[in-house]
C-alpha cells in the first residue's frame, strides 16, 4: 500500500443519504475530506448539503474520476456495495458497515483478488490523517498532525491510542483502523510497509487483539522489513477461552490464538510490547524525539 | 449460533442427504429398537451416558425419562432424538469449515471417524480448498483417499450437496462425525453439528432453533471480582479489563455497550453488575466516535438514580460532544475523567 493511495483525490459516500452517511459526510468534509458526491440507489438528483446524489459509481464515474469511496450502507446490502465499488475500479474502498455476514466477506475476497482495488475494513473506523484528510468516522478533532503510524484491528481502541497520544504532544501521520472481522480486506502488513516506506513516520503503533493469528504475519513482517520502532499491545489477555468477546473476530479458539502467544511472538520478532493501552502510551511517549 | 443433532439433521434432509429414520422422543416410541440421544450442544454425550439402546417400550419409557434429567457439561436436554440403529461397517469423518486465514473454504476429512476423531494426528486428514464447480473433484479425492471407489458418485453427489447447503445456509461450520458406510453400502450422516453465522439472521426468516445465540457483550470474568467495567468496542472494552488488571485489580466482567449506549441498555448493565457483590466500583469508559457523550451521560444520570445499591462510578467519556457529557455530569456531583490513567487511579482508591 502506498501513500498516495489514501489521499486520492475525489472521494465519493456510498450510502450518503443515510443517518450515518450524511452525518459523518459533514465531519469528513470539515477535516479536509473532498467529497465530491454520493450513491443511494434511486435517490439520483437529490443532495446532502450540495453534495450531488447519484444512483451508482458508474453514474458518478460518467462525470468525474473516483479515487476512494467510503461504504455506510446498511450490512444487508455491504456486499453490493463493495462489489459495486469494485467493479467500477475504484482504487481505495473503505467500508465502515459492521456485521457483514462471513459467507459475503468470502465472495468479496475472492473478488478483490482478482482486482487492484484496496478495501480497508469492513467494521472498521477508516483512515485519519490529521490535518489532511479522514476516510471514515475516526473523531479528527483528538487527533494531531506528526509522525506515529497507527493501525489496529479494533475501532475505539484506535481513537484510545490516538488521543493519547495526542494529549502527550505526539503527533500521528497515520491513524488506521482495519476492522475486527475475521475476513477483512488490508491487514496489518500492508500497513506496516505504509508506514515503513514513508520517511516522515518515524515511530509505529501497532494494537491487535485476540483470536486469528494475523499478529504473526505482522510479527514476521516486522522481524524482516521494518526498521523503525514497533510498539505493540495485542488486547484481551484475560479473555476466557471459547468465549466470543463482542464482534466476531474476538474469540480466542486456541492457546496461539492468545494475547501472551501473540505478544510473546511479537517481542521476539522486535517489537516493543505491553501488556495494556496505558502503558503502551507511556512507551510511545517516553520515546519521544 | 449452534444447531441441536435433530436440527442439523433437519437441515441435511432439505437437500435429500441421508439420515438416520428418527423420531422426537414423545410418550410413546414409533418404533423399536431405538438409539435415544440427548440433545444437548456438547461433545462427550456418549460417555456420559446420553446415548442408550432401547429395545422394548419398559426400556424407552425409563431410558428416555433417565435422559431427560441427566446434565451433561451444564445442559439439561430438552428434546430427546430416537433414531433406527445402524448397521455400521465403517465410521469416516467428514466436515466444512472456513478458514478466516485463507478465506476459503476448506473440507476436512479422516478415515476413522467416530468419538475418538480428536486423537487423529492432525496431518492425517484429508483437506481441500472447496469453489463453485470443484466438487466432483473433491468427491473423487475423497473416495480415493476413504478407499471407497465404488462410492465416487455418491460421495461426489454428497460433496457437492454439502457445499450448496453450506453456503445458501450461511454455516461457518458443517461437521459430519460420523459419517457412516452401513453393510448394505449406504452413506449416512450418523450426527450433524452445524454452526450458523449469526450476522445473517436478516436473509433468513425461517431460523428458529432450540438454543438462543450466545450472548457476546456481556461475559462474566471472575464474579469475586472487585471492578465492573462498562466500555464501548469489543477492543476498548477488553483493553479496559487488561488495564484494571495491570493496576492490580480484579476485573469482574467484561461489557461492550456498542454504539447505542442509551437509558435502558446503560439500566441494564448496571442490574446486572449489582449482582456480583464483591464489586467496589465502576469503572466507565467511553470513547465516543458514531456514539455521542452527551447522551452516554444523560443515561448514566437516568439509570443511576433508579438504583440505591449501585457502587460509585468512575467515568471516563472522550470524543464527540464531550463538552456537554461533563457539564451535565459535574451537574449532578458526578466526577468525570479526562483519561482511563485518571478513572483507574480513583477505581484504585475505592478497592
Amino acid at each position: 500500500m502506498n501513500a498516495q493511495l489514501l489521499t486520492g483525490k475525489n472521494v465519493i459516500v456510498q450510502g450518503i443519504t443515510g443517518s450515518h452517511g450524511s452525518f459523518h459526510t459533514r465531519a469528513m468534509i470539515a477535516a479536509g475530506t473532498n467529497i465530491v458526491a454520493g450513491t443511494t440507489p434511486g435517490k439520483a438528483g437529490q443532495n446532502v448539503d450540495g453534495i450531488p446524489v447519484y444512483n451508482s459509481i458508474v453514474d458518478v464515474q460518467n462525470d468525474m474520476s473516483v479515487d476512494t469511496s467510503v461504504i455506510f450502507v446498511p450490512a444487508a446490502f455491504a456486499k453490493s456495495a463493495i462489489l459495486e465499488a469494485i467493479d467500477a475500479k475504484v482504487p481505495l474502498i473503505v467500508c465502515i458497515t459492521e456485521g457483514i455476514p462471513i459467507h459475503d466477506m468470502l465472495q468479496i475476497r475472492q473478488h478483490l483478488e482478482k482486482s487492484s482495488s484496496q478495501l480497508i475494513g469492513p467494521n472498521c473506523p477508516g483512515i485519519l490523517m490529521p490535518g489532511i484528510i479522514k476516510l471514515g468516522i475516526i473523531p479528527a478533532a483528538m487527533g494531531l498532525a506528526g509522525t506515529v503510524g497507527i493501525v489496529s484491528r479494533s475501532g475505539t481502541l484506535t481513537y484510545e491510542a490516538m488521543a493519547g497520544l495526542t494529549e502527550y504532544g505526539v503527533g500521528q501521520k497515520y491513524v488506521i483502523g482495519i476492522g475486527g472481522d475475521p475476513i477483512n480486506g488490508t491487514g496489518f502488513t500492508d500497513c506496516l510497509e505504509l508506514f515503513q516506506n514513508d520517511p516522515d513516520v518515524d515511530r509505529i503503533v501497532l494494537i491487535g487483539e485476540i483470536g486469528g493469528t494475523t499478529e504473526y504475519q505482522a510479527a514476521d513482517y516486522i522481524a524482516e522489513h521494518v526498521s523503525k520502532p514497533v510498539y505493540a499491545y495485542v488486547t484481551g489477555h484475560h479473555a476466557p477461552e471459547g468465549v466470543q468477546l463482542g464482534h466476531a473476530g474476538a474469540i480466542l479458539g486456541s492457546q496461539q490464538e492468545s494475547a501472551k502467544a501473540k505478544t510473546d511472538y511479537l517481542r521476539r520478532n522486535g517489537a516493543r510490547t505491553s501488556t495494556s493501552i496505558t502503558s503502551l502510551l507511556t512507551a510511545v511517549t517516553s520515546d519521544k524525539k | 449460533m449452534k444447531l441441536l443433532e435433530y436440527e442439523g439433521k433437519k437441515i441435511l434432509q432439505t437437500s435429500n442427504i441421508a439420515v438416520p429414520k428418527s423420531f422426537v422422543a414423545g410418550e410413546s416410541a414409533d418404533f423399536l429398537p431405538a438409539v435415544l440421544k440427548s440433545q444437548v450442544p456438547v461433545g462427550g454425550r456418549g460417555k456420559a451416558g446420553g446415548v442408550v439402546i432401547v429395545k422394548d417400550d419398559a426400556e424407552y419409557t425409563a431410558e428416555r425419562e433417565k435422559i431427560s434429567h441427566l446434565e451433561i457439561k451444564g445442559y439439561t436436554p430438552k428434546t430427546i432424538l430416537a433414531e433406527q440403529p445402524l448397521d455400521i461397517d465403517r465410521e469416516l469423518y467428514l466436515s466444512l469449515v472456513i478458514d478466516k486465514a485463507t478465506a476459503s473454504t476448506e473440507l476436512m476429512a479422516h478415515k476413522r471417524g467416530g468419538v475418538e476423531v480428536e486423537d487423529n494426528a492432525a496431518e492425517d486428514f484429508l483437506k481441500l480448498t472447496l469453489e463453485t464447480g470443484s466438487a466432483d473433484a473433491a468427491g473423487q479425492q475423497l473416495a480415493d483417499y476413504y478407499d471407497l471407489p465404488d462410492k465416487t458418485f455418491a460421495l461426489q453427489d454428497l460433496v457437492e450437496k454439502l457445499y450448496v447447503l453450506f453456503n445458501q445456509q450461511d454455516m461457518t461450520l458443517l461437521e459430519i462425525n460420523p459419517l457412516v458406510l452401513t453393510k448394505t453400502g449406504e452413506l449416512v450422516a450418523a450426527d450433524a453439528k452445524i454452526t450458523l453465522d449469526d450476522a445473517a439472521q436478516f436473509r433468513h426468516p425461517d431460523w428458529s432453533f432450540e438454543l438462543d445465540p450466545v450472548e457476546t457483550n456481556f461475559v462474566t470474568l471472575d464474579e469475586t471480582g472487585n471492578v465492573a467495567t462498562i466500555a464501548n468496542g469489543a477492543g476498548l472494552a477488553m483493553a479496559t479489563v487488561d488495564a484494571v488488571a495491570d493496576n492490580g485489580m480484579k476485573p469482574a466482567n467484561f461489557l461492550d455497550i456498542g454504539g447505542g449506549a442509551n437509558e435502558a441498555s446503560v439500566l441494564a448493565a448496571f442490574k446486572r453488575i449489582t449482582e456480583y457483590s464483591h464489586v467496589k466500583v465502576i469503572i466507565i469508559n467511553i470513547f465516543a466516535g458514531i456514539t455521542r457523550c452527551d447522551e452516554v451521560a444523560r443515561a448514566i444520570i437516568a439509570a443511576r438514580a433508579q438504583l440505591d445499591d449501585l457502587p460509585p462510578l468512575a467515568i471516563r467519556l472522550a470524543g464527540t460532544n464531550y463538552e456537554q457529557a461533563a457539564k451535565l455530569l459535574q451537574q449532578q456531583n458526578i466526577p468525570i475523567h479526562a483519561n482511563l490513567d485518571q478513572a483507574l487511579a480513583a477505581a484504585k482508591e475505592l478497592t
